[in-house]
């Protein structure tokens, strides 16, 4: 679009470029203005720019001209519900692929572990940890995976109040307690976090997670194992 | 008009992806799908829709190639093809020439709401002499003496009317 700058000997025409645009002269002031058009590169470019929107304005419907309609508050917390529920079962799925893998993982390293290393062997490389004991509606559970830096944990939780601050620690065989970062559950119907720590997983005893004033823990490994 | 690109790679995968894409595009997706279905169940089902679709694809947006506007504009689009309704969509009138052929039902659709939305946010001196002149077929002297204004105004209005139209449809991505 020109600025009005750019219009300054046209002023006595411009008024006129709309209606012109839109086909709505008289045949004497069409005739006047295109005279003028053809001597005014200007005036002919904001005609095409105006002719434009014109030829778009049969498309719409005046009726429609109203307050813009606006979709039911819930519809957002809908999606949201949706699409947490859907995400719960991605991450399920993936953990029992996760496991299958691992486990067909560790018996070809236990065959490997018999031809090259007569002694030795290795637990599943990950670990799942459900939290028993929970307050009605709340979910927690966990995955633990062992890197060379420690632990990564996949932390999920449902249930809890929106905004609720969740720091999450592990401990270790003495029962020392090893930070693994602090995450927000929002939503208020899932969450999933994936969080780290500096202990190693072969260490870690169990898995805590303080959400609000409330703490929540769950054995891991050994510990899990003596639970049951 | 929306530039319907396909995203290739990217992110809009995690939770507050959609949250905050809910916030700033969900009025104008409704909008369009209400405009395209008439139904406001119909409406909220593929807004939906357009979300939970835009999540599961999200690795594959890629906002170097094309704005979350544009790609949710997108994704609806297919939605409401889905939906079954696109044959029901026609444009109001006809328009006069210009318009190919081989432009589809649906994408009047989205012309027609685009310029609707447009309609809505330019003034109302403007929007009211627009409806008058153009949509009502009122002559313009008609108008004025209605108005309580000269004819010259009454032109003048239309004129600017046209060029805030355009401004609001190029931030809405028209381009011609």
């Amino acid at each position: 679009m020109k600025t009005e700058r750019g219009f300054d000997g046209c002023r006595e025409w411009r008024g006129s470029l709309g209606a012109y645009a839109l086909g709505d002269l008289p045949t004497e002031e069409r005739a006047a203005l295109e005279a003028h058009l053809d001597g005014c590169e200007r005036c002919r470019e904001e005609v095409r720019a105006l002719t434009g929107v014109a030829r778009l304005l049969p498309y719409a419907d005046p009726a429609h001209f109203g307050p813009a309609p606006k979709p039911s508050p819930e519809l957002g917390q809908r999606i949201a519900a949706t699409i947490g529920a859907e995400r719960q079962v991605r991450v399920r799925r993936r953990r029992r692929f996760g496991f299958a893998l691992g486990g067909a993982v560790a018996a070809a390293a236990a065959v490997l572990a018999i031809v090259v290393l007569p002694v030795g062997g290795g637990g599943p490389p990950q670990q799942h940890v459900d939290f028993a004991g929970l307050p009605s509606g709340v979910q927690i559970d966990a995955t633990l995976e062992p890197h060379a830096y420690g632990t990564e944990i996949h932390m999920y939780v449902s249930g809890m109040r929106s905004g609720t601050l969740c720091r999450v620690f592990l401990r270790g065989p003495g029962g020392e307690r090893v930070p693994a970062g602090t995450f927000r559950y929002r939503w208020g119907n899932d969450s999933e976090a994936v969080l780290s720590s500096a202990l190693d997983l072969s260490r870690t005893a169990a898995i805590g997670v303080r959400a609000g004033n409330r703490t929540f823990t769950a054995p891991v490994g050994r510990g899990a194992a003596a639970a049951t | 008009m929306i530039q319907l690109g396909s995203p290739t790679r990217g992110a809009f995968s995690r939770e507050r992806d959609v949250r905050d894409a809910y916030a700033a595009h969900s009025g104008e997706l409704y909008g369009f799908a209400m405009r395209s279905l008439g139904d406001s169940g119909l409406a909220e089902e593929a807004v939906q829709e357009t979300f939970l679709r835009a999540w599961r694809a999200g690795e594959r947006f890629d906002p170097r190639i094309g704005s979350l506007r544009t790609w949710l504009f997108a994704i609806l689009r297919n939605v409401v093809i889905d939906l079954g309704r696109a044959r029901a969509v026609r444009p109001r009138v006809a328009p006069e020439g210009g318009v190919e052929p081989s432009v589809e039902p649906l994408d009047d659709a989205l012309i027609a709401w685009q310029v609707e939305e447009a309609m809505r946010r330019i003034g109302e001196d403007h929007r009211r002499v627009l409806i008058e002149t153009h949509y009502r077929g009122r002559p313009y002297a008609e108008v004025a003496e209605e108005l309580g204004v000269p004819e010259g105004t009454v032109k003048s209005r239309v004129y600017y009317g046209l060029r805030a139209l355009r401004v609001v449809l190029e931030e809405m991505g028209y381009e011609d």
